[in-house]
């Protein structure tokens, strides 16, 4: 049973990500293309979905935005990942004193809930960014306000790290810290790095879809997940367009495979 | 006495690491400001009369008497005598919009953490207790697809049916509890002790009290210290969403107003805060 449901979450995931790669092929329409004779329109067979306020084609939008929000939480959870393996680095192979500091920026970046710090970076940028530049100010800023947990994790195993005979036996034998770090410590922390990278995508989906929510995610016209979820501000619009819960049950059927996978609850206790 | 003075030594080392993670957030929230967009000018740059020269001198001036260091100090001196400052965007004393909005917050997270432990925790003891696959299953598919909508979604909805929004707070903290509360209550539901006293034929109630809270007090405090700084995350979107007057909506409408002694004041007040808990976790596990 368990391997049955593990595997549909794979197909799952498998048919999503093609999509979302293939966009353009997948999707009847462009996502910014407006069809201003018929907004609003119900579902149709040109509109599977209907058409929002502006005339475009919700099932396009759909998929485009799917390609965004899936795409680009993996890469915000990369450089997290890189960002908290590059600062624990340098704790672990500088002085004490910067292992000391990296540790209380670390304790200094929990001590501040990363929805609080994410809307403080985003309240000093422009709020008139383009989409793009949008896009790389949602996901770049989620990826490096989000690298102290795994930091925190790297850093508490690199210490542990530090204080065995292996690794005094290879200091003592004169191996520079730059080969000591890529040649006995990268391999046990390389597990840990793909368990915190894979723990950290469903949480910047989720993320992402918040800010959208409250409307400092992606840029229109671009889609994303979270600006889809907009319109869900709108209950008397829901129940004429049930359609309009499309992204939601995307959004919750890939979390939910996601957590198949893996085990995130464990993780987030 | 030597016990006390241990406490104390224990509690001071506590304290002197909060004191600096306070002060480090609010040099942050003070460099905010004064590296802003908008705080290098001055009311002078619109008057048409004054010449180049003395502008780029009152500049100067400006610049010299708001350097970093010299501006956070000020800063802190006031904030010392409670005054975080005027928001620019509310006209109105930072610390008494903070007062006012942050019991609004304060009952929300209170409630909504209450929800979520009561419904988490009963969850995690039907799955460790019952000892049944099927109730197992069940509380996993319940939590996993808490887990899979967003707390903000969750909000919309309770708002739109008129539900109060703590319980949509209360279901998103609800996954979180349950995954440590699983690990806590399994792991005594496996101790020799425990075993023992099951066998002797204890009440449930006499075994919950005796056995798990006394000798997972120490993580049961960290579960409740982690889950305080989730909700008051959980907080922000569902009160700016739900048009809630707290805590919450206020950093939005700082954030979007760019009011910076406003979101300076709120992230001095929130480091506190979410420090003190942690600090508090930290004491109860050592």
């Amino acid at each position: 049973m368990k391997r049955a449901i593990h595997t549909a979450a794979v197909v799952f995931l498998s048919l999503v990500v093609l999509c979302a790669l293939f966009a353009p092929a997948v999707a009847p329409h462009s996502y910014d293309r407006q069809f201003r004779e018929s907004p609003n329109a119900a579902s149709s067979r040109e509109f599977p979905m209907g058409t929002d306020d502006l005339g475009r084609d919700r099932l396009s939008r759909l998929v485009y935005a799917t390609r965004v929000s899936i795409l680009l939480a993996p890469a915000a959870a990369l450089v997290s990942v890189l960002v908290a393996l590059v600062m624990c680095a340098l704790s672990g192979a500088r002085s004490p004193v910067a292992d000391a500091a990296i540790g209380g920026f670390t304790t200094l970046s929990l001590s501040l809930p990363w929805i609080f710090l994410f809307i403080i970076l985003r309240a000093l940028l422009p709020l008139n960014t383009r989409p793009g530049t949008s896009i790389l100010l949602t996901f770049g800023l989620m990826g490096i306000a989000g690298w102290a947990w795994p930091a925190r994790i790297f850093r508490a195993t690199i210490r542990q790290m530090l204080e065995s005979g292996w690794l005094l036996a290879a200091r003592a034998s004169g191996i520079p810290p730059a080969r000591i770090l890529l040649v006995h410590v990268w391999p046990h922390l390389r597990d840990i790095a793909i368990a915190q990278f894979r723990v950290l995508i469903p949480t910047y989906i989720l993320s992402e879809a918040s800010l959208g929510l409250l409307g400092l995610g992606v840029a229109e016209p671009l889609p994303s997940w979270g600006n889809l979820l907009t319109e869900l501000q709108h209950p008397g619009r829901v129940q004429e367009n049930p359609w309009l819960l499309a992204p939601l049950v995307l959004l919750m059927l890939v979390m939910i495979a996601l957590e198949t996978l893996q085990p995130v609850r464990e993780v987030a206790s | 006495m030597r016990r006390l003075g241990q406490s104390g030594t224990r509690l001071l080392s506590s304290l002197i690491p909060l004191a600096l993670i306070v002060l480090a957030g609010g040099f942050l929230a003070a460099a905010l400001v004064r590296y802003s967009p908008g705080f290098d000018s001055i009311p002078e740059d619109l008057d048409p009369n004054i010449s180049p020269a003395t502008l780029r001198a009152l500049h100067e001036k400006h610049n010299r008497e708001n350097s970093l260091p010299r501006f956070y100090a000020h800063y802190l001196g006031r904030a010392a005598h409670g005054d975080l400052g005027i928001s620019e965007n509310l006209k109105t004393p930072v610390s008494e919009l903070l007062r006012e909005r942050a019991p609004v917050t304060a009952k929300l997270i209170a409630m909504g953490t209450a929800g979520g432990w009561i419904l988490g925790g009963l969850l995690a003891w039907m799955a460790v207790w019952t000892r049944r696959t099927a109730i197992e299953a069940a509380a996993f598919s319940i939590t996993g697809l808490l887990l899979a909508i967003p707390p903000a979604v969750l909000a919309l909805a309770f708002f739109f049916y008129e539900a109060p929004l703590s319980f949509a707070l209360s279901l998103a903290l609800a996954p979180r509890v349950f995954g440590t509360m699983r690990a806590i209550l399994g792991e005594c539901y496996h101790s020799p002790a425990l075993l023992a006293a099951r066998s002797r034929g204890l009440p449930p109630a006499s075994l919950a009290a005796t056995y798990i809270l006394r000798s997972a007090a120490p993580q049961l405090t960290a579960l409740m210290g982690m889950t305080l700084v989730i909700a008051f995350g959980s907080a922000i979107p569902i009160e700016t969403l739900c048009d809630v007057h707290g805590f919450g909506s206020l950093v939005m409408q700082a954030a979007l107003a760019r009011d910076m002694p406003l979101l300076c004041g709120m992230t001095l007040v929130i480091t506190l805060f979410i420090t003190l808990v942690h600090t508090a976790g930290d004491l109860a596990q050592r």
